[in-house]
């Protein structure tokens, strides 16, 4: 098989600037894991239908294994390494503490959607919450669990009141995942 | 009775382990960057059943960037899971028995050019007419060598076949008030752990094979490579990295383990092998096809008198488990009832097909969706309520069934009462408009099989523990973590011994070369037979602790009591110490401390042929209530709720045990609703439905709320009284449906999965009278 | 698994995209979220060695309630406050497409010209070739339908059915410039040929009257979990109603044949009726009768043409307020 050139891209990935080279059929499942070692996202089927693989991408939480490498040249990546800071961000000990995490396969997916859901909505209701989970799925908790986190970590971070970013809901509107 | 005091045991405690996981830091076998490591690939059959005629590798070894390729001449002792079975060869040799079975492994520099070898690779098949289910799998085959495993004692495809007959079931069957009958059927269903499949194998220069798998086997896989590959056991290291989820589906030896190997002792690089979800439904070994016919009859009180049943299952290609399961699709109907009359005939067939094996709840589900319908219909024959005709039939705590079961502590009545009071039973259940329905239904499940698969007398639980200066408590056992939380029970039975919070205990179990065997994570066993061992060991270290602390201060070793990180003289206080101050004098002219501690479980059981299966230490006990409606213009099944209570025991860790549940009630619903192995014969021995899109399992929005019951009978024999929590919580989650919905449209669905053609079809069925 | 090797390109306009496409004409395709192509190619479905990305084409992004961009994101739209307001089918039938997670990058252009379905073709490449694929992918036979000369595949997105209703069309470019046609024109008989599309063409924007403000609408949707499930059944119907009068009526289904199915010629008799529980059920028959529908999804053909006749009765309560207005368009 003839393999068109790798091409060198930049993006910003938890908050440090990084350049790869990638080739246009990467995809950025692969090039996180494989080439910048963030093994924390994790692959359970590579076709859009677990959820495990979510990312943000300019703040917008996307699955990384239907995404082009490419596409992410420009952008601002968060995995789930770039959540604690250095102190876990309270989705992540509300996981911990609720027993919404077992095997953990499927966990960095759903507090990467999480995430996403409480920096648009600081405080969701359950079924906001359910549907913004509905892209994961998880074979252990039976999700009531990561439910009870999402809430428990709404409610901790309303509590700081840590004022969630205006802006970053406003980027989320403009900018398309595959744009520049 | 008040619950004895401790500090951790009982306590709500996080996983040991989760602050990884919620970080992105736990490493999965795939996540694994050993430098040098090679892609593995797996050519795969493209039939169900042929012979291989010609297979020439030439050409795609001679493919830049390919290092290694094996075939199955390469190792061709078959292996499995079970001594009495093994059966399935690591590659296809001169046949092939299913779609997907390898046929041959390919180690290449990345995967686009492992994919481009693979088309390199010429097979020539003859293809054979495959077996497609069961049922054609019982037709005698003329020619022996016709058969899909030729050296079988049958004269068909069957793989095996039990009969039990205790009592005299004609006889109590012919004096009933009635009996109730039905032929069930059930489609097969699959793990669908989130982590696919992987391992990585590296044969290292000292001729040392590591390999690193997501197993919840991992002594098994040791003993089966060691077999397969030529290798002693004391030359193979097997690392069970963190796994995502098994429920079953990684509790056998596999091929792709195996080719790993024989690539990796070919090339002498490391081999990675991951499965894409395609490659994970082909080797699932999940919940057998099964046709079970069931009778259950009981007096005009509403005793039952006794219980027939007949279970057919669709075994696949190979035995996996196979042994197990035909046994257990009858002998776990033995509980919660006592049933003193009974009888069971159990056959596996082989069929060309993906093998299945054992799936949480193993061998007991499907039979107990059946009992569980029909003892409703008895209590409706009788007219009684069937929460109080199960209260009346269940058997006592501490007695023994007529299989020779021995029956220890047992809370099935607090199990029924709790959620039958919880729920509002008696104001809901036939008193809720049409389309409305509420269902009860029970279980029973082992908490560790007795018997070990390989007649040995190691003991099946070892646990090690030692203690240096710096006061950390490392604890190895090969108990296989697999996110059901064993790592933590493990931590916290130490932890509780020794009166120390968990953050001091290390927990070490994924290194063959470092802890001591455990048999790994099946049949419920983990808690029980790990637990007991780690208390064990834990006061044996603990013994020596009280030694240094009578050294140092005096008084005798029973003096002492160890918490909070101290070592607490009773007798006289002012004697007390730090376990720092106690480990110190400890150490003293001895170094570090170390202790072992094991579990065997007691000799159990009846005589008779087949004795073995089902005998557990102890069993676990549940009852769950379902409330639902069901839309009956498009048979929908919509659920309201769960209650849902549990007799663990002991809840050594309540979260753990809820976690447990709630996930059981998840993996039931998917089964008894939408999940099915979906085979068509004009798909030519393929699943239809190998993605995790078309092959559904329930997402949060379907999730109805569930109230979580625990009960705590106190098992004497289970460590702090405990005992299973993680298959048993499946069983009662299907009948309950099932009942609810004869509740809701007074129909009895007899197929699983329900699916919304299947209520229409019944109600109409109803509708003309046929039901 | 792997992405078969392409190579990418990234035209800024339409115009750099058109002339891309003619230049690459069956040697290439468009992307544009990805979630659909992407998971066939993976699946080595028919994959190109050019691809085209049009997630830089910003001129596709915009959209208001009167247009909306081909690349405009289907969770945006969703959550649009204006779409709510004047169009709310149309966020209501976004909001059942795929995942949450998918329509983060999924498009409506995309889901316009989503795949047709099929369970003989939506499989690996190892399945299909264990199978010796069908007529839409590498082999000579329909696995469906024995002897067929045309494809079934199911057309199984969610949003064409109520843009069709809508009275939507679709504007196109090419390179004789650009053409409008009406979404109802738009696709064409057969899982292989599936829409008007020609040499070089690629959809810029889906156009909606300002009327279909006026019409009361409805989507409901079969399949088996509330997420991910592509449709089994979509029934689309915006009515303009005088309370429960029939004043004009569309109804298109979704996910029973190879194209969005216009069912307006069996409702005709209706028009002009009051519409009550009863002659609800007799439009959802209507709707139903005759109609062909094949195995090659989840579910069968029979249930499905059940549900044929019970979702539009459903429709048809929502758009005569018989019946709460479902927020999203579940059963
Ligand atoms: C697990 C899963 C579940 C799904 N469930 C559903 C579902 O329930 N309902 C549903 O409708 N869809 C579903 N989809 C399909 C898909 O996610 C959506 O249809 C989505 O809207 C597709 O948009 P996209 O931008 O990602 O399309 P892409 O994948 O980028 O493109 C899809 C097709 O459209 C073509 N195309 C894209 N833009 C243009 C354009 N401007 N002009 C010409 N051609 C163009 C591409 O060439 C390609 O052939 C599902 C997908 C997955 C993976
Ligand atoms: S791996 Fe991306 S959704 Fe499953
Ligand atoms: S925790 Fe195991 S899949 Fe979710």
């Amino acid at each position: 098989m003839s393999q068109p050139p790798k091409e060198v891209i930049k993006f910003e990935v938890n908050g440090r600037t990084v350049e790869v080279a990638v080739r246009p059929y990467d995809v950025l499942l692969d090039v996180l894991r494989n080439e910048l070692d963030l093994i924390g996202t994790k692959r359970g089927c590579d076709q859009g239908s677990c959820g495990c693989c979510a990312i943000h991408m300019d703040g917008r939480p996307v699955l990384s294994c239907l995404t082009l490498a490419k596409w992410a040249a420009g952008k601002k990546i968060t995995t789930i390494e770039g959540l604690a800071n250095p102190e876990p961000h309270p989705l992540q000990t509300a996981f911990e503490t609720c027993g919404a995490t077992q095997c953990g396969f499927c966990t960095p997916g759903f507090i990467m959607s999480a995430k996403a859901l409480l920096d648009r909505n600081a405080e969701p209701d359950e079924a906001t919450i359910k549907e913004h989970i509905s892209g994961n799925v998880c074979r252990c908790t039976g999700y009531l669990q990561i439910v009870e986190a999402v809430q428990k970590a709404s409610e901790e971070l309303l509590e700081k009141d840590r004022p969630h970013d205006a802006s970053v809901v406003e980027r989320n509107r403009q900018t398309h995942p595959a744009g520049r | 009775m008040t619950p004895p005091s401790w500090n951790v045991i009982g306590k709500p405690i996080p996983q040991v382990g989760s602050r990884q996981k919620v970080t992105g830091e736990a490493l999965y076998t795939d996540d694994l960057r050993i430098p040098g490591t090679l892609v593995g690939k797996i050519l795969r059959s493209p039939h169900a059943s042929a012979r291989i005629v010609r297979l020439d590798v030439s050409a795609a070894l001679a493919l830049p960037g390919v290092h290694a390729i094996v075939t199955g001449k390469d190792a061709p002792r078959p292996f499995g899971v079970l001594p009495i079975s093994k059966d399935e060869p690591s590659m296809g040799i001169d046949r092939v028995r299913y779609v997907g079975e390898p046929v041959a492994g390919i180690a290449a520099d990345d995967e686009w050019i492992a994919m481009e070898a693979m088309k390199l690779i010429h097979v020539e098949y003859l293809p054979t007419k495959p077996i497609d289910d069961a049922k054609q799998a019982l037709a005698e085959v003329a020619n022996a060598a016709d058969k899909i495993h030729p050296g079988t004692k049958f004269g068909n495809n069957l793989h095996k076949m039990v009969e039990q007959h205790f009592g005299d079931l004609p006889k109590a069957f012919s004096e009933s008030f009635h009996v109730a009958k039905g032929h069930f059927e059930y489609a097969g269903i699959s793990h669908t752990f989130t982590e696919p499949m992987s391992a990585v194998a590296h044969f290292d220069r000292d001729g040392r094979l590591h390999i690193w798998s997501a197993t919840q086997v991992p002594h098994y896989l040791h003993r089966a490579m060691s077999e397969v590959l030529g290798l002693p056991m004391s030359r193979i290291r097997v690392i069970r990295p963190n796994v995502g989820g098994g429920f079953g589906g990684k509790s056998d030896p596999f091929p792709h383990e195996m080719i790993a190997s024989l690539l990796t002792m070919r090339c002498r690089r490391p081999v990675r092998i991951t499965f894409d979800r395609e490659e994970v439904f082909i080797s699932h070994h999940g919940r057998h096809p099964s046709e079970i016919d069931v009778a259950v009859g009981c007096d005009k009180n509403g005793r039952l008198t006794g219980l027939d049943i007949d279970a057919l299952i669709d075994g696949g290609a190979y035995g996996s488990f196979g042994v197990v399961t035909s046994y257990y699709n009858g002998v776990l109907a033995q509980g919660p009832y006592r049933i003193d009359n009974f009888k069971y005939r159990g056959r596996r067939a082989y069929t060309n097909k993906p093998m299945s094996g054992a799936m949480r709840g193993h061998g007991a589900v499907n039979t107990r969706y059946a009992l569980e319908l029909l003892f409703d219909e008895c209590a409706e024959k009788v007219g009684i309520d069937p929460a109080e005709m199960r209260i009346q039939n269940a058997l006592p705590a501490y007695t023994t069934t007529i299989n020779d079961f021995r029956i220890t502590s047992n809370g099935v009545v607090e199990c029924i009462e709790k959620v039958r009071d919880a729920s509002g039973w008696k104001d809901k259940r036939g008193k809720l408009p049409f389309g409305h329905g509420i269902g009860l239904a029970c279980s029973f499940y082992i908490s560790g099989s007795a018997l070990p698969i390989h007649r040995t007398r190691t003991p099946q639980s070892t646990v090690h523990i030692k203690i240096d200066m710096d006061g950390g408590v490392t604890v190895h056992s090969m108990a296989a973590e697999i996110g059901q939380g064993s790592d933590t029970v493990l931590a916290q039975c130490v932890a509780e011994i020794l009166g120390l919070d968990v953050s001091w205990i290390r927990v070490k179990t994924e290194d063959s070369d470092l802890a001591p065997i455990d048999l790994g994570s099946y049949s419920s066993r983990v808690t029980f037979m790990m637990g007991n061992a780690a208390i064990k060991a834990a006061e044996n270290i603990r013994e020596q602790l009280r030694k240094a602390a009578c050294r140092m201060a005096g008084g005798e070793p029973t003096d002492w009591v160890f918490r909070d990180a101290k070592v607490i003289n009773t007798v006289d206080p002012s004697k007390s110490m730090t376990y720092m101050e106690a480990l110190d004098e400890a150490l003293a002219d001895n170094g570090a401390l170390i202790a072992s501690g094991w579990y065997q479980s007691p000799k159990l059981g009846g005589a008779y042929k087949g004795a073995g299966a089902g005998l557990s230490p102890t069993y676990s006990f549940g009852a769950y209530i379902t409330e639902l409606h069901v839309d009956t213009e498009t048979g929908f099944v919509h659920l309201d709720k769960i209650w849902a209570a549990h007799d663990c025991g002991r809840a050594l860790n309540p979260l753990a045990v809820k976690s447990q549940i709630i996930g059981c009630v998840h993996m039931g619903l998917g089964q008894v609703l939408m999940e099915q192995w979906d085979f068509n014969h004009r798909s030519k021995g393929n699943i239809r439905n190998p993605s995790l899109l078309d092959y559904p399992m329930l997402t949060a929005k379907e999730m109805p709320p569930v109230d979580v019951f625990i009960v705590e009978s106190d098992d004497k024999e289970g460590p702090f009284g405990a005992k299973e929590a993680g298959e048993g919580p499946l069983l009662p989650i299907l009948p309950s449906v099932g009942n609810a919905i004869y509740d809701a449209i007074g129909v009895r669905m007899r197929e699983l999965p329900i699916t919304p053609a299947s209520i229409l079809r019944a109600l109409e069925a109803k509708k003309k009278g046929k039901s | 698994m792997i992405l078969p090797p392409f190579t990418l390109h990234e035209p800024k306009t339409v115009d750099e995209a058109v002339a891309l496409k003619t230049k690459f004409g069956k040697d290439a395709d468009f992307v544009a979220g990805g979630t659909d192509l992407l998971c066939n190619y993976k699946y080595e479905i028919n994959a190109k060695p050019h691809v085209i990305s049009l997630g830089t084409v910003t001129e596709l992004k915009s959209f208001d309630t009167t247009r909306i961009g081909a690349g405009a994101l289907l969770d945006d739209v969703m959550t649009d406050s204006g779409m709510r307001r004047d169009l709310p089918v149309i966020p209501a039938a976004i909001g059942v497409i795929s995942s949450h997670l998918l329509r983060q990058t999924g498009t409506v252009g995309g889901n316009l010209m989503v795949d047709t379905r099929c369970f003989w073709f939506n499989q690996s490449k190892f399945w299909r070739d264990s199978i010796s694929g069908c007529l839409k992918s590498e082999g000579d036979a329909c696995r469906v339908v024995w002897g067929a000369k045309e494809c079934v595949a199911v057309y199984s997105g969610d949003l064409a059915p109520v843009l069709i209703t809508l009275g939507a069309s679709v504007t196109i470019a090419g390179p004789k410039g650009r053409r409008v046609v009406p979404l109802g024109e738009f696709y064409e008989h057969d899982g292989i040929k599936r829409h008007v599309l020609g040499e070089g063409e690629l959809l810029v924007e889906i156009r909606i009257p300002t009327e279909a403000r006026t019409w009361k609408a409805s989507y409901r949707k079969l399949r088996t979990r509330e997420s991910f499930d592509f449709p089994v059944l979509g029934v689309a119907v915006a009515a303009k109603v005088d309370g429960d009068l029939l004043l004009d009526a569309h109804v298109n289904l979704g996910a029973v044949h190879t194209t969005p199915l216009s069912r307006d010629g069996a409702i005709s008799q209706f028009i002009g009726k009051r519409i009550d529980e009863a002659t609800a059920s007799e439009i959802g028959e209507a709707v139903a009768d005759g109609l062909v529908i094949h195995n090659n999804t989840a579910m069968t053909p029979a249930y499905r043409r059940k549900m044929v006749a019970v979702f539009t009765k459903r429709c048809f309560l929502d758009v005569t307020g018989k019946r709460a207005v479902a927020e999203t368009a579940s059963r």
